[in-house]
């Protein structure tokens, strides 16, 4: 009951709106005095004339009642209202009174209506308070005219004077109590006014954001800038006043083109600028501001200046830079990360070292955009690399070029090959690098990575960027896992292939070995079957005693023997040529013709053959003894299968070399020839031709088994009564060889 | 086949087992002729009337074919394969005659339609049995067909 008391007696609150209180304030008061004001009347007309006390009373309900209901009003904030019920009410009231009794000269018409308009002063201003004083005046006329024409008013007996005084009292105190709430209020905005400007002052000055005036026009003085601006760009207000282009000198290179642009016509054509660009410091840092303003007109609507805001946005940029870069940097470990797997499936699927290459630059070529890739590898020496894979047209021509990179200083690729580690060239920077490939103009940027396979070097992968700086260091960790598993692909594709390889080198000699054995059993055999059954028929000789018959049958079994013999020996001499080999030499080959023909001269004398040996006989590389045995027997081959040819004719020569140094010799007679269904059968092992031509038939077989023992191949080119021609290759010298390349 | 004279068509490069065969073959009085050929190609000339056997009447069909596999020119195997591919002399039996015992020989003579396959012993007595056998058999009780001269 106490609070709800205090609570009702205590003026309304209204926060954010100061003269809504006040107001409230005022009109609190009033009615408190006008609730109590009819019960001390009620007193003195019960004191003074009992005989009016029912009217007096009457008069006390209905005030209370009305100024409850003004009061309830004012409460709920309804407070002009309030003050016009009030003002309306009491000014009624004291008319009313006057009408009834004593009209113009009665003290409620006199103070009453003077009380009114003192209260429409406090609550309804100015014009309230000369409203209802005219209503007054007017009011008043009428009464006095009422009065003089003897309508009213006459013979009425003013109030004794103890209730005059008691009633002027009430109005002095109400009116005292009006004067004293404006009094005060005044008092209150006065006191209240300077403390605001500097509240706001402070708190522009305070606020973490830079206010500021600045005219219009192309060169815009600045009117007003709040002192933080030092804080942030290090130069004081007073910079920024002196100096009204200093805030365009401050902006950032980058930025001032569009921030001034947009600046000038935002002045023309908006009323609102909300830009974010950068200022440099004092000391030379960048700061990113967020400027928003916002355009003032005059009364007459011209614009006049811009009234705005700066806003330290940094921080927010530089974390949201960071998330961006944040994001790219996810972004491209992605891509790494898928093109890695691709790398690996492709890897998987293929152990085919050039497609798998192929696939390999061409898938990180299109995932990152790059603009060439190429991949290098180490020849067997190690002293260059050469370009086996790479992207686009220019890749082709490369690798059609056999682009060769060799191992050192002198290319990107070749360094990172020498010191096993990836390097990065950009066209920027201290260390810039001029990319000179013609076939790549468009590079400004390279990445050369290692391919180290099991702690092997193999080769090296190129990747080149037409942008300027492509290539950091954190990509060199995500690049150089990728290259570790295209390495190990390689080697894994290219272990593949030599097991492959191996695996066909080794069907070849199991097959060739079969063959061999097959021949060897049979051939073997055949002597064995004729000297066992000469033998029996020797037997059977004696017993008849035919000696002429025992002495044939005795020399078959001879001859028999002979052949095992010789047929053992060429075998031995066969399987020789694999096993020991002298060591290789540089030999000119026309030293081995000369060997070949010397150990020959016996036959050639017989025989009358013309040798011609042409002059372009290369340095080949190999086993001397071996290489004559080749000659000798293409020699022997093509005296004894001469025929009856008028001019017999044998022509040694060499057709040219190739590019794995491999040089084309040929022996070329004009003798019988062979059929070309013979052609491959004449190097098989014992397989003879003509039976009646001596001969074990182990020559050529010999013949084919040294060539390719010095990684050459033999082939004859013949036809029946035309001559054959017996061509091989055989490596010629390195030095040789190299002359011949240049 | 009695009192008809059996020609046998011998080819084979080795001369010594040549004369093996043909001894061996007198001795037990079985041939009445033995024609020898010492490679592939002049007993597919005989058989095929071609070059110096172009006279159909100097070169008869023979009886029986003995026949070697390795052979210069024209390989065993493939007189075998054009006897058996022509319609008129496949019905000459053939016998692979040779000192090969390797499976796939056997098997590439059967394959080819070869009638017999004999491996040439190593040993006097042994041969003799063979040929011995081999007259009796393929001159004696076999049966031939008659083939147009």
């Amino acid at each position: 009951m106490k609070s709800f008391l205090r609570n009702w007696l205590t003026p309304p609150l209204f926060n954010n709106d100061e003269t809504k209180t006040r107001q409230a304030f005022i009109l609190h008061y009033i009615l408190l005095t006008a609730l109590i004001a009819p019960v001390c009347y009620s007193a003195v007309i019960y004191f003074q004339s009992p005989e009016q006390i029912e009217r007096a009373l009457a008069q006390s309900i209905v005030s209370e009642f009305i100024a409850s209901l003004i009061f309830i009003l004012t409460r709920k904030g309804y407070l002009r209202t309030a003050a016009i019920f009030l003002v309306g009410f009491f000014w009624l009231l004291f008319t009313v009174m006057a009408f009834a009794r004593f009209g113009v000269r009665g003290t409620g018409f006199i103070l009453g209506h003077a009380t009114v308009i003192v209260i429409a002063g406090a609550l309804l201003g100015g014009k309230g308070s000369l409203a209802i004083s005219l209503l007054t005046i007017l009011t008043g006329g009428w009464f006095a005219y009422l009065e003089s024409s003897g309508q009213r008013f006459v013979g009425v007996a003013p109030n004794p004077s103890q209730t005059v005084w008691l009633t002027s009292s009430i109005f002095y105190l109400i009116i005292n109590v009006v004067q004293f709430l404006s009094a005060w209020t005044a008092r209150e905005t006065f006191k209240r006014a300077p403390t605001n400007e500097v509240q706001y002052r402070a708190l522009l000055e305070n606020i973490p954001v830079i206010t500021y005036i600045i005219g219009l026009g192309n060169e815009p003085v600045i009117r007003y800038v709040s002192p933080q601006i030092e804080e942030l760009l290090g130069y004081s207000r007073d910079d920024f006043m002196k100096d009204p282009g200093l805030w365009k000198k401050l902006l950032h290179p980058e930025d001032r083109e569009r921030t001034l642009s947009e600046s000038e016509a935002t002045d023309q054509s908006d009323t609102t600028f909300d830009m974010e660009y950068r200022f440099l410091t004092q000391d030379g840092n960048t700061v990113w501001i967020r400027d928003k303003a916002k355009l003032i007109t005059a009364d007459d609507g011209a614009a006049t200046h811009w009234l705005g805001a700066w806003m330290d946005i940094t921080e927010q940029k530089q974390s949201d830079e960071q998330q961006a870069s944040l994001i790219s940097a996810l972004t491209r470990r992605a891509i790494q990360l898928q093109t890695a797997a691709e790398v690996s499936h492709a890897a998987s699927s293929t152990l085919d070292l050039e497609p798998l290459l192929a696939t390999v630059v061409e898938l990180i070529r299109s995932h990152f955009n790059y603009y060439y890739i190429g991949i290098f590898l180490l020849n067997e020496p190690g002293t260059h690399a050469l370009l086996k894979a790479a992207t686009g047209e220019a890749g082709r021509m490369l690798i059609a070029e056999e682009q060769k990179l060799d191992v050192g200083e002198s290319s990107m690729v070749g360094w990172c090959l020498t010191h096993r580690k990836a390097r990065i060239a950009l066209d920027v920077g201290e260390d810039a690098v001029h990319f000179k490939n013609p076939r790549l103009p468009l590079t400004r940027s390279e990445i050369a990575l290692p391919l180290i396979s099991r702690d092997a070097i193999i080769g090296a992968m190129t990747i080149q960027s037409e942008l300027a700086s492509a290539f950091s260091n954190a990509d060199v960790t995500a690049l150089q896992t990728m290259a570790d598993q295209i390495a190990n692909a390689i080697a894994n594709a290219q272990l593949f292939t030599e097991r492959t390889q191996l695996i066909n080198e080794l069907e070849g000699r199991n097959a060739e070995l079969e063959r061999f054995t097959y021949t060897v059993s049979h051939d073997l055999k055949s002597p064995l079957v004729t000297i066992r059954g000469f033998l029996g028929f020797i037997r059977e000789d004696a017993k008849k005693r035919d000696m002429k018959q025992f002495d044939a049958d005795l020399s078959k079994i001879a001859n028999a023997a002979d052949r095992m013999q010789a047929l053992l020996n060429d075998l031995l001499e066969l399987s020789r040529v694999g096993r020991i080999t002298n060591p290789p030499r540089d030999l000119p080959f026309e030293q081995i013709v000369q060997e070949a023909r010397d150990l020959l001269a016996g036959s050639f004398h017989q025989s009358d053959i013309q040798v011609a040996v042409k002059d372009n006989l290369p340095v080949v590389r190999g086993d001397r003894i071996r290489l004559v045995e080749v000659m000798q027997n293409l020699l022997s081959n093509a005296i004894k299968f001469m025929g009856a040819q008028a001019e017999p004719r044998i022509e040694i020569g060499c057709t040219g070399q190739d590019s794995n140094g491999m040089a084309t010799l040929f022996v070329r007679d004009n003798g019988i020839g062979i059929e070309p269904q013979f052609h491959e059968k004449v190097f098989g092992l014992f397989n003879r031709l003509n039976p009646n031509i001596e001969g074990t038939g182990v020559g050529l077989t010999l013949v084919r088994r040294i060539v390719e023992v010095h990684g050459g191949k033999v082939w004859v080119e013949s036809r029946p009564s035309a001559g054959s021609a017996f061509y091989f290759t055989l490596p010629v010298s390195a030095s040789a060889s190299a002359e011949a390349a240049n | 086949m009695i009192g008809e004279p059996i020609l046998v068509m011998l080819v084979e490069d080795n001369e010594d087992h040549a004369e093996l065969v043909i001894r061996t073959l007198e001795e037990h009085r079985i041939a009445n002729r033995v024609r020898h050929f010492l490679d592939g190609q002049s007993a597919l000339d005989y058989l095929f009337h071609r070059g110096e056997f172009i006279d159909a009447a100097s070169a008869p069909p023979p009886h029986v074919i003995l026949l070697d596999l390795r052979l210069p020119r024209v390989d065993g195997i493939d007189v075998l394969r054009a006897i058996k591919e022509d319609d008129e002399l496949k019905s000459i039996p053939v016998v692979i005659l040779t000192t090969s015992e390797a499976e796939k020989d056997v098997a590439k003579a059967y394959y080819n339609h070869a009638n017999s396959y004999l491996v040439k012993p190593v040993g006097f007595e042994e041969f003799k049995k063979l040929m011995d056998d081999l007259g009796f058999y393929w001159l004696g009780w076999n049966t031939h067909p008659h083939l147009k001269e």
